[in-house]
């Protein structure tokens, strides 16, 4: 009797967040999965019907399919980068000797997310443009006659992806390591282990819950960009973010933005469910 | 009640009254007015709102936003009881937009004294017309000694990966290809035809939007392009190497103004402002630094700007307003084909 009050106290507890999630996050959720099943009138905008017919020209449509691809294989590749350049710094400052150095170390990885996507994304620009550093660089060395084209390419918006989720993956990743014991590392050490046959043999599995979060994090972030897409990718490199801005706000068609968002949404869950379903069955 | 008491109690009520009135009377002179950012609202402000409307007791409560979200806003606002916006800057194929949505009001220009001289052929019931500028070729005369005469001169493989467009201009991309290609604005096939033509031709280089081509034409990567002609013009001003041309075929209008949105809670002072922004002075210092033209018949432009915006009487007979109706209609397919095709 004791335990069931404690519990109804606990959910009463437990009761205005999910009030506030089920009215800002599931409703518009709810109202753009309505709006998505919709059809688009240049005129009205919306015409209120049950309609799939959104959702067959998206899978229908090599074009769109083709950007859902490309997103997810962006989104893919700057996630394993983030994960494979994120994971040594993360151990670096997990086994960090001195306290005074781990905090300016966290610092320094936080840093970058003090300022806003969009002024990172132009620093790119400017490092990345024509008359960017890189090729003033390379020119200046002789290595090019002229200018090559860095901007607006799909390498240059998985370089501007990993700069801007590097801190989440160092951060997530650096927590999981802290957990892990020292003394187990000492311990595969005296067994004769190398320091890189310990990091792959006894860190690397224990930490698998931290990579999945870290990659789970990254992941739905690159799918999900703008900003980024946007500034470093220019109009050439075609992403899911801008598409469904493009759509709702510069076409005015709210039916097809909408089921593109949902369709976003839906493969960006079902990806990062079955991975991290899938490593968590691998390693435990 | 004595005498004395009740004229006591009258002033007391009167006084009330004319506190209430007074600040319902500074109520009326608060417009919320939504616009462009950058340099477009920074010379609104100096130019018209700040000299002919702040100095003079109004408070203007500015909401900047890119067009896209100010149409959608003007839209989403129709069916409340209560409008955030008294006065919504737009482009006329916006205007057009929102219109058809039956999100503004019809304007009564009689009510505004400066238009009593508008330029007729931008000017809609629905949308009070302020500045316009025509679609025109820029080119690097350093790079293309002699002044092109065509659009056909963005076809010329001698400019292969020099030439540029803008992706937030599609529109009026997919216009000059018609009027080339056919004669006419809105021969979307012959258009779709042609710019195909031009991206195998010349792999023109993308940009988004007006001050990402200025880079490029300062920097060399691109020597020709289409744009406003008051957008030319200021490249030049700010150094960059180009110049304009008006192209024999003819040349597409692009028009700004304002509309009053339905549910606006200040309409009095929309026309207040209306009226300002059409002011003969203030738009002529105002197209001096931006080089668009008035729509004011009334404004006088002098000197070599004046020279520079104004057209001749030649290109006045080549000017194609656009059907804003059908571009209303076939915005989405036109953007599809661009991104899909296109870019």
């Amino acid at each position: 009797m004791l335990e069931g009050k404690t519990r109804l106290r606990a959910g009463a507890l437990v009761f205005p967040a999910l009030l506030l999630v089920a009215v800002f996050l599931l409703a518009p959720i709810g109202l753009i999965l309505r709006f998505s099943l919709d059809v688009y009138d240049p005129s009205t905008l919306m015409k209120g019907v049950f309609s799939a017919e959104n959702y067959v020209k998206l899978l229908k449509d090599p074009f769109y399919t083709g950007v859902l691809l490309f997103t997810a294989q962006v989104a893919a590749l700057s996630t394993a980068v983030c994960l494979l350049l994120g994971y040594p710094v993360a151990y670096f400052i997990s086994r960090s000797p001195s306290e005074k150095l781990r905090s300016i170390l966290i610092i320094l990885t936080v840093l970058p997310l003090l300022m806003g996507n969009a002024v990172r994304s132009a620093a790119w620009m400017v490092v990345m443009g024509s008359n960017g550093m890189i090729n003033g660089l390379l020119l200046a060395l002789g290595v090019i006659n002229e200018p090559i084209k860095i901007l607006y390419t799909p390498t240059a918006v998985v370089i501007g992806l990993v700069s801007v989720l590097m801190p989440f993956a160092i951060i997530t990743l650096q927590s999981v390591l802290d957990s892990i014991p020292v003394s187990l590392e000492e311990a595969g050490r005296s067994l004769g282990y190398s320091p890189l046959r310990t990091l792959w043999a006894v860190v690397m599995p224990l930490s698998i819950p931290g990579i999945v979060a870290a990659g789970a994090i990254c992941f739905c972030l690159a799918m999900n960009a703008y900003a980024t897409p946007v500034l470093i990718g220019g109009p050439s490199v075609h992403m899911m973010g801008p598409l469904v801005f493009q759509q709702i706000a510069k076409v005015g068609n709210w039916p097809f933005g909408s089921a593109l968002a949902w369709v976003l949404m839906m493969v960006t869950l079902v990806m990062t469910v079955i991975s991290a379903t899938y490593l968590n069955r691998k390693y435990f | 009640m004595k005498r004395r008491q009740f004229i006591g109690a009258g002033a007391a009520i009167a006084a009330v009254g004319m506190v209430g009135s007074r600040e319902a009377f500074a109520q009326n002179k608060r417009l919320v007015v939504t616009n462009w950012g950058g340099d477009w609202n920074d010379r609104t402000v100096k130019f018209i709102e700040a000299p002919l409307l702040e100095s003079k007791g109004w408070t203007i409560v500015r909401d900047l936003n890119t067009a896209p979200q100010r149409r959608t806003k003007l839209v989403a606002e129709k069916n409340l009881p209560r409008g955030s916006i008294d006065v919504a800057h737009l482009s006329i194929s916006d205007a057009v937009f929102v219109n058809n949505n039956g999100a503004v009001d019809t304007i009564d220009f009689k009510k505004i004294p400066n238009a009593s001289d508008l330029v007729k052929e931008i000017t809609t019931p629905f949308f009070l017309p302020w500045l316009y500028s025509t679609w025109e070729i820029v080119y690097n005369p350093t790079q293309i000694k002699t002044a092109p005469t065509s659009l056909a001169e963005l076809w010329n493989p001698a400019y292969a990966g020099r030439v540029g467009v803008t992706n937030q201009h599609y529109q009026d991309y997919i216009q000059m290809a018609s009027l080339l290609a056919s004669g006419k604005l809105h021969d979307f096939e012959a258009a779709k035809k042609k710019l195909l033509e031009l991206k195998k031709i010349n792999k023109p280089k993308v940009y988004e939007s007006h001050q990402q081509i200025a880079a490029g034409f300062k920097a060399g990567e691109i020597w020709i392009a289409c744009n406003y002609r008051a957008r030319a013009l200021q490249f030049q001003a700010d150094g960059i190497p180009v110049n304009v041309a008006f192209p024999k075929e003819g040349a597409a209008l692009q028009t700004f103004g304002v509309c009053v949105p339905k549910k606006a809670q200040n309409k009095e002072g929309a026309y207040v402002y209306m009226n300002a922004l059409l002011d003969p002075t203030g738009l002529a210092n105002l197209c001096q630094a931006n080089y668009y033209s008035p729509a004011n018949n009334k404004v006088v432009l002098p000197g070599e700007v004046g020279k520079k915006i104004t057209l001749t009487a030649e290109q006045r007979k080549k000017l194609f307003p656009p059907d804003f109706d059908w571009l209303s209609k076939n915005d989405a397919a036109q953007l599809e084909w661009w991104n899909k095709e296109f870019v």
